[in-house]
């Protein structure tokens, strides 16, 4: 006991007992942490109404035709879409991508200024040009926004509507396969976790984490500007649907080795905080525990 | 401590062993070794206690860690893999992350200790670079350190390697890339590794039982010559009074720096551990198990393999030929393997380069101020701007993503910046070097500026300038004037020595010149003698000077 006594008095002595209930305190939360339930999913279906080719074919005059042509025929600004099908268009306009903004540069995903009704009727509208993919509408969609319904009622419906229809469509797929699939097909582009990559030429693949189930679909289906296209003979509609599934069910799922996952980049980041924070915080200590012996001697 | 003898019996045993051992006097001895007290002289110790906290976490992990590359199902409580084909090591590294209690935990420690251990061992070994502990008598403890440091990669990424995740058979995958660009018996060497094609069942084994026991063995083996070989020549000291080359200053061994080690190792142990505990690391679950179809972007090595990875990423394939129908892959071969091999041979062999290059043949125990070895502390930042560099384009594209630069534009500007860089950095460090040689010499001669300003009778205005504190004096004069290698010596009857006119020779001579020409000399500078120096008013300076104005 007169051991500890003796070295109870210790300047450092304080830090020290500091320092050990920080690492009991680490590593009791490992042991107390919830292991997180699987996150919900946010989106949800709504299913095509009947097509309104006349609303169609104004918004296409007023929003597209000035790089596109009047008839879709393509200019020096837009290319041609007499082929492209409701899918492409469905595609494009649902996730921002046009309008186009910048017609040489690769567009961002944006909220769209359209309701998925006009967007429909839009396709629809396209879709007369000529032969193309047909929007994959047994796929879900976006989920329904609570501003595009009356009552509170309607909404919820729809919501659980769509939520069944989400958890069907990606539960129903295999994970092996689909994990397969997305890493032979798609990772090294969008990266093994969907967060996206660099690619040349200035341009990217963008994250996959907003996507809805049917818009990965329909980027399969059209291959939008630098992404090859995956057509249903590619890769046929069971296996985007393990595909889909295992993206979706990835991305929920949630990260068991700690709070701060660092956005699943992996190791550049787990390097870059090995140095600021770990060595850093090391570092500084040896430099303040010679400072107080110092100031001690 | 008390100051009651011990009781009886255990006096006797304490006797019994001591006339057999002669412990006391040893051990006294050893209590009583003198520590230099600098924080710096802790960057070694962080590596010792991460190295402590990867062998034990290493062993717990040993116990349920399969290393068979045997196909199985899995059926375990990771439900999102249930049903998926995978390696009975994949399967177990999942076993140990959500079955075992505490697992997850362990492994991260055991990761995140790994970064540590190699990121204390490099800046340990780059203070020892740029203070010349490295000189005369210590430089087989340098060569250690960089044997060390070297295997430590090694088994890192062998370690790395074991869980048969994704990353890991990514990097086995590039491994085997490297191997086979070998001319010659790159295909034997490989098929020999792996036990036929990749990635055949053999590896996973192989590289378990290098990882837990010859690299870790050797690795303890080193670490103790090391320590021993420390503690048989001591510590350098940073210049100071009362430090020479003969006498160390510092605290005793026992207790005073005991409870300052021991109380580091926690700190050490709990900043690995917080980290382990909030920051998840090589998250496999999500990774999924390793498929020879899979490709990915976004994944690197751990941080210490990244300099290779980007001298892959960055040497262009122009040079790749064929002899015979036989590709030489250039490109994969010079920065797989040359960078690494480059870097050991640096490592391992500077002291004697610098020996050679020198003459210097002296004991060495006070360490250099970086500044007054120029072009050695100037080759250092230039050696650490390349490695820098290629390790930041390891990860080029995450740097193209997250700062939206162009991919092909980035690998132009690590191509360009490899080259120009360390040029670039070398005459900068050396000029700033040379600059604050020359502030210390005017401190020494002057006096330090205090900021105050005065004015004279005449109207003039002058600042005062101090005498600095014999520590200061002290430190200045530790500067110790550098041999110039006169490159046209001749002998006393004029000739040349022989050596001169060898190529070797003249070489040397060329290098010994241009490793010691740029110096500021202090050679008769007395301190305070300077005719700027005046004195305010309350100074006392231990070699106080008569006052002097202009
Ligand atoms: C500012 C000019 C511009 C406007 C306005 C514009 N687009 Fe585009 N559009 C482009 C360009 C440029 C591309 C090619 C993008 C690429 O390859 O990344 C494109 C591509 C497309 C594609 C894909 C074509 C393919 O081959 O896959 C579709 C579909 C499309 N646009 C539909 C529309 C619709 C619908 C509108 C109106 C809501 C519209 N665009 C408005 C310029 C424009
Ligand atoms: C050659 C690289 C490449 C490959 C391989 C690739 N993509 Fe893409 N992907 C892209 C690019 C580039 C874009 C952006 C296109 C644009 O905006 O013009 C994109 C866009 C997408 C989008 C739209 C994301 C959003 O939220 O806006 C989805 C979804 C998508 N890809 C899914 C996939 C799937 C699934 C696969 C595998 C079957 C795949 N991609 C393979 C390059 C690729
Ligand atoms: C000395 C330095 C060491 C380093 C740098 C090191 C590094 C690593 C790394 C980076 C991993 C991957 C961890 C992960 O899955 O995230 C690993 C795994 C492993 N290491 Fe070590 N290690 C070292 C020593 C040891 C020792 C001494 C042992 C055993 C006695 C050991 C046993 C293991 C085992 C069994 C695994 C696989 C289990 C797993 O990945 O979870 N290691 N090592």
């Amino acid at each position: 006991m007169k051991w500890i006594t003796a070295r109870r008095r210790h300047p450092l002595a304080g830090y020290v007992v500091v320092i050990l209930a920080l690492a009991f305190v680490g590593v009791g939360y490992a042991f107390v942490a919830p292991s997180a339930d699987r996150a919900q999913a946010q989106t949800v279906a709504a299913d095509a109404p009947d097509v309104d080719l006349r609303e169609g074919r104004q918004i296409f005059t007023e929003s597209c035709a000035s790089c596109h042509g009047p008839q879709g025929a393509g200019t020096e600004t837009g290319p041609d879409l007499t082929n492209v099908g409701a899918a492409s268009v469905d595609f494009q306009v649902s996730t921002g991508r046009m309008p186009s903004m910048n017609p040489d540069a690769q567009m961002p995903r944006r909220p769209t200024p359209f309701t998925q009704e006009e967007i429909d009727n839009l396709a629809a509208y396209v879709a007369t040009f000529g032969e193309g993919p047909a929007v994959p509408t047994n796929v879900p969609a976006t989920a329904p926004q609570r501003s595009d319904f009356e009552s509170e009622e309607e909404y919820e419906a729809a919501r659980e509507t769509y939520d069944a229809a989400y958890e069907e469509y990606i539960a129903g797929g295999d994970t092996e396969a689909g994990m397969k699939l997305y890493l032979a097909n798609c990772a090294h582009c969008h990266s093994w976790s969907g967060a996206g990559g660099a690619l040349t030429d200035g341009r990217w693949a963008p994250e996959l984490h907003e996507a809805s189930p049917r818009q990965l679909y329909e980027a399969m289906l059209t291959g939008p500007g630098a992404m090859p296209l995956f057509n249903d003979t590619t890769l046929t509609p069971d296996e985007k649907q393990d595909l889909i599934g295992y993206v979706k069910d990835l991305q929920a799922e949630p990260n068991a080795g700690g709070v701060f996952a660092l956005d699943r980049i992996g190791q550049v980041a787990e390097g870059f905080v090995g140095w600021t924070v770990g060595i850093t915080l090391i570092v500084a200590c040896a430099i303040w525990i010679t400072a107080k012996q110092r100031a001690h001697d | 401590m008390s100051d009651t003898p011990a009781p009886k019996s255990l006096r006797a045993v304490g006797n019994f062993i001591d006339d057999r051992f002669h412990l006391a006097k040893t051990g006294e001895k050893n209590l009583r070794k003198v520590f230099p007290n600098h924080w710096s002289f802790m960057l070694g110790e962080i590596a010792l206690y991460s190295f402590i906290i990867l062998l034990l976490t290493g062993v717990f992990l040993t116990l349920w860690f399969k290393p068979s590359m045997t196909e199985i199902v899995y059926d375990g409580s990771y439900e999102r893999l249930n049903g998926v084909l995978m390696s009975e090591a994949y399967a177990s590294t999942l076993h140990i992350t959500f079955d075992v209690r505490g697992g997850l935990l362990m492994r991260q420690i055991h990761h995140w200790a790994a970064l540590i251990f190699v990121a204390s061992m490099t800046i340990h070994m780059l203070r020892v670079f740029f203070t010349g502990a490295f000189r005369k008598p210590r430089e087989i403890n340098w060569t250690i350190g960089a044997i060390i440091l070297l295997l430590s990669f090694v088994e890192g990424l062998f370690g790395y390697s074991l869980p048969d995740d994704l990353p890991s058979g990514m990097g086995v995958r590039i491994l085997q890339g490297v191997i086979l660009s070998i001319p010659v018996i790159g295909t034997y060497v490989m098929m020999f590794l792996f036990g036929g094609e990749f990635p055949g069942e053999d590896i996973i084994p192989r590289l378990y039982m290098l990882h837990i026991l010859l690299i870790p063995g050797i690795l303890l083996a080193l670490i103790v010559a090391h320590f021993m070989i420390l503690w048989h020549q001591k510590h350098t000291q940073y210049p100071g009074t009362g430090r020479t080359e003969k006498k160390v200053v510092g605290t005793p061994m026992y207790p005073a720096f005991a409870v300052k080690a021991g109380g580091f190792f926690f700190f050490t142990f709990a900043v690995i551990v917080g980290l382990s505990a909030f920051v998840q690391i090589n998250p496999i679950h999500l990774f999924g198990p390793f498929t020879p179809t899979s490709i990915t972007s976004g994944l690197q090595p751990d941080w210490y393999m990244g300099f290779m990875e980007g001298a892959l990423r960055i040497f262009p394939n122009w040079f790749d030929f064929n002899i015979a129908g036989y590709a030489v892959p250039v490109a994969v071969l010079v920065p797989g393997l040359g960078s690494l091999g480059l870097l050991a041979v640096a490592l391992i062999a500077w002291p004697w380069i610098e020996q050679w290059i020198t003459r210097d043949r002296e004991h060495h125990n006070v360490a250099d101020r970086p500044r007054n070895a120029p072009t050695r502390t100037a080759l250092g930042v230039a050696a650490s701007v390349v490695y820098g560099l290629l390790w930041l384009a390891g990860s080029n594209d995450i740097i193209s993503e997250t700062f939206s630069i162009n991919l092909y534009l980035t690998t132009w500007i690590f191509r360009v910046g490899v080259i120009v860089g360390p040029v670039v950095a070398f005459i900068v460090t050396k000029r700033i070097c040379l600059g604050l040689q020359r502030r210390d010499r005017e401190t020494l001669e002057h006096g330090y500026e205090s900021g105050t300003i005065e004015q004279l009778p005449s109207g003039e205005f002058i600042e005062v300038h101090k005498t600095s504190s014999p520590e200061t004096v002290h430190v200045l004069r530790s500067k110790r004037p550098v041999p110039r290698i006169d490159v046209e010596a001749t002998d006393e009857e004029g000739v040349e020595s022989p050596e001169a006119r060898s190529v070797m020779g003249r070489l040397r001579n060329r290098l010994a010149h241009w490793y010691t020409k740029d110096n500021i000399s202090f050679e008769g500078v007395e301190p305070h003698s300077g005719h700027h120096l005046h004195h305010g008013h309350a100074t006392a300076g231990a070699e106080q000077e008569p006052a002097n104005t202009h």
